[in-house]
């Protein structure tokens, strides 16, 4: 009985399931509305990058050469959209000591607000009733607190803006395993993960007016293009933008 | 485990980590290979891991979690560097993590996290010494890239068998996917303990070349062993079995441990000194922090058994105050007692020592003796006027 357990356990290793994320979705704050071309400057930190590939059995292979390449086309990119639409990026400084720490604290409040975002307004699953009721009038109340006005290069800045974003593209051999899988067991397994997200954080209240969550992002990112791609659908109805797919 | 069990052991795990023991008649761990210049990383893998661990370790440089304090990760450091040679330390960022947990982790890029539960535990330099030369030792090996590897690789032989039994499904081709996952699984937690006994054979190996006393690895084990057994003891719980290996340990047993590190020092090194009391003196000023956090920690058989160690040499008044926390966090009324007497304790030593005074009055409230209670509180509050909580005590003065 143990042993049986034991294997339905380490299953779960091997076919790791990714349902909640493989959906989009994106919110704005009720009353914000961002004007284009209204020359807005917004800040950028560092975005977390990690790009590698999917082994067969589901584990994460880093790889250094990709994710830097991602790191850099990404950031080109978001220069590129956001002067289209008449906005400013500026990219935040090398932030040292207190501050530094206090930009940790930060990057770390915006992860789990995103990820609470997710997990308990954003997808079927386990969603909070009184964020469905929200859902339901068109509320999205989330905020980091006023703090973020001390954050480095805040006072240069309107607004904020995080990213994240992770790849694994599947190797050849997982790729064949999912073909398998299918074919003989008619079992579904996820060959690559490609997931993101980016939110908008007011400077002055600390308020998120905007979040996108993509689970199935497209663009290779590895590539200048792919990363144009990429940018567009992680800005997808960015306020104040008619950006084309 | 007896002696010649041990030799041929040892001889095995040598052989399998491509040491010769050239002097094959001595019972010590050899000494560390010849120190091969700056450690880079190579090929997809390990630069890939690396450039990750690049990224925690530039978010750990400035998370909260940390004891920024020069003068200690400094001696940590150095500590590190006298047991490994200062070439070796080069490649090696050290940090103090504030967790009281008895821990020590060395990340693929050579970010040592050493956690505040293992400097409270350590008793001199050279236990210290011991477990940073394990954790070097798992550096010097490339074990994180290893483990990587072979966690791949047992997956990934899964994946195929999962592949080829969907292909032509049978009740046996079934059962056999069951048992070939029993015994990758299986593998790759054995393989993750020969690392481990790797690590602890290169750690001593450092020690017994080092100018810290080696029989102290083995010291570390035995004291955890009755660190343990005191925590089992206060719970209830029937003796732990330092002999046994579960199937998911990620470790050797302690007993084992214990027994090989003992074995292989180096005896002509019995007599070096093992730095006690300039560790004891280093320490000093941030014992009542990890103690507080070892309180909370609300092991009461441990915290016992810790305090009892750092005691060894006398009591001070930080020993005391922790004590009297520990009953006063458990908090039955038969504690208090206990409590009571521990602050006394810590006031008769330390006069101005405004914490004590504080658990002292509580403790004197919660058990029944009011008025002596609040003249604590009092005090308390002279000597702490702003203290975070001085409104609720003036309440309770009334």
């Amino acid at each position: 009985m143990r042993a049986v357990f034991l294997s339905i356990l380490l299953s779960c290793f091997l076919l790791w399931p990714n349902v909640a994320l493989s959906q989009e979705r994106s919110a704005t704050r009720q009353g914000f509305d961002l004007q284009a071309q209204s020359g807005q400057t917004i800040l950028v930190f560092r975005p977390a990058v990690q790009v590698g590939s999917q082994s067969m059995g589901g584990m994460f292979e880093p790889d250094a050469d990709w994710t830097l390449k991602a790191r850099d086309h990404i950031a080109a990119a978001l220069k590129e959209q956001q002067s289209k639409l008449g906005n400013t990026i500026l990219e935040a400084p090398e932030a040292y000591g207190e501050d530094a720490e206090l930009l940790y604290e930060y990057q770390m409040l915006f992860g789990a607000v995103a990820e609470a975002v997710r997990e308990y307004q954003f997808f079927v699953g386990n969603r909070l009733p009184t964020k469905k009721r929200d859902n339901k009038d068109d509320i999205f109340d989330w905020s980091l607190g006023p703090g973020v006005a001390d954050l480095p290069g805040a006072a240069d800045a309107d607004y904020a803006l995080f990213i994240y974003n992770r790849d694994e593209y599947g190797s050849t051999g997982r790729k064949i395993l999912q073909v398998g899988l299918a074919l003989f067991g008619g079992i579904g397994v996820q060959s690559g993960v490609h997931v993101g997200y980016a939110g908008l954080v007011d400077l002055k209240t600390g308020n998120l007016l905007w979040i996108n969550v993509d689970g199935q992002m497209g663009g290779d990112v590895r590539e200048a293009d792919g990363a144009q791609k990429r940018v567009r659908q992680l800005l997808e109805e960015f306020p104040g933008s008619e950006l084309e797919k | 485990m007896s002696a010649k069990l041990l030799k041929a052991f040892a001889g095995i795990i040598l052989c399998a980590v491509g040491i010769t023991s050239a002097q094959g008649h001595n019972d010590v761990a050899p000494l560390p290979p010849p120190y091969a210049g700056h450690y880079q990383p190579e090929g997809r893998d390990e630069v890939g891991l690396w450039q990750l661990d690049d990224e925690n370790e530039r978010r750990l440089a400035n998370a909260p979690i940390l004891i920024r304090d020069e003068a200690l990760t400094d001696y940590v450091h150095e500590i590190l560097c006298r047991t490994v040679g200062d070439d070796r330390c080069g490649s090696i960022r050290t940090y103090i993590i504030r967790e009281p947990t008895f821990n020590a982790t060395m990340s693929p890029n050579g970010t040592m996290r050493v956690f505040s539960g293992l400097l409270l535990r350590m008793r001199s330099e050279a236990e210290l010494a011991a477990i940073l030369g394990h954790e070097f030792g798992h550096f010097e090996k490339r074990h994180s890239l290893n483990g990587f590897r072979s966690r791949r690789r047992g997956t990934d032989i899964l994946a195929w068998s999962a592949l080829l039994v969907s292909a032509a499904p049978s009740q046996q081709g079934f059962r056999n996917h069951q048992n070939l996952e029993l015994s990758v699984y299986g593998e790759l937690f054995s393989y993750k303990r020969n690392q481990e006994r790797e690590a602890d054979l290169l750690g001593l190996g450092y020690l017994n070349a080092s100018e810290y006393r080696p029989q102290s690895a083995s010291e570390v084990w035995t004291n955890l062993m009755g660190e343990i057994e005191a925590s089992a003891r206060v719970r209830g719980k029937r003796k732990p079995n330092f002999k046994r290996v579960a199937f998911t340990a990620s470790h050797p047993p302690q007993g084992e441990r214990a027994a090989y590190l003992k074995a292989l020092a180096d005896p002509q090194g019995y007599n070096r000194d093992d730095g006690a009391l300039r560790y004891r003196e280093m320490l000093a000023p941030f014992l009542s922090l990890f103690l507080e956090d070892q309180v909370r920690h609300n092991d009461f058989g441990a915290t016992q058994y810790i305090l009892n160690s750092l005691g060894d040499l006398g009591w001070n008044a930080d020993l005391y105050f922790a004590q009297g926390e520990m009953y006063r966090s458990r908090g039955n009324q038969r504690d208090f007692a206990n409590a009571i007497e521990s602050f006394e304790a810590a006031l008769e030593l330390d006069s101005t020592m405004a914490a004590a005074y504080r658990g002292l009055g509580l403790c004197l409230i919660r058990a029944g003796d009011r008025s002596r209670g609040r003249e604590a509180l009092k005090s308390y509050l002279e000597l702490a006027p702003e203290a975070e909580d001085s409104a609720m005590i003036l309440m309770m003065i009334g």
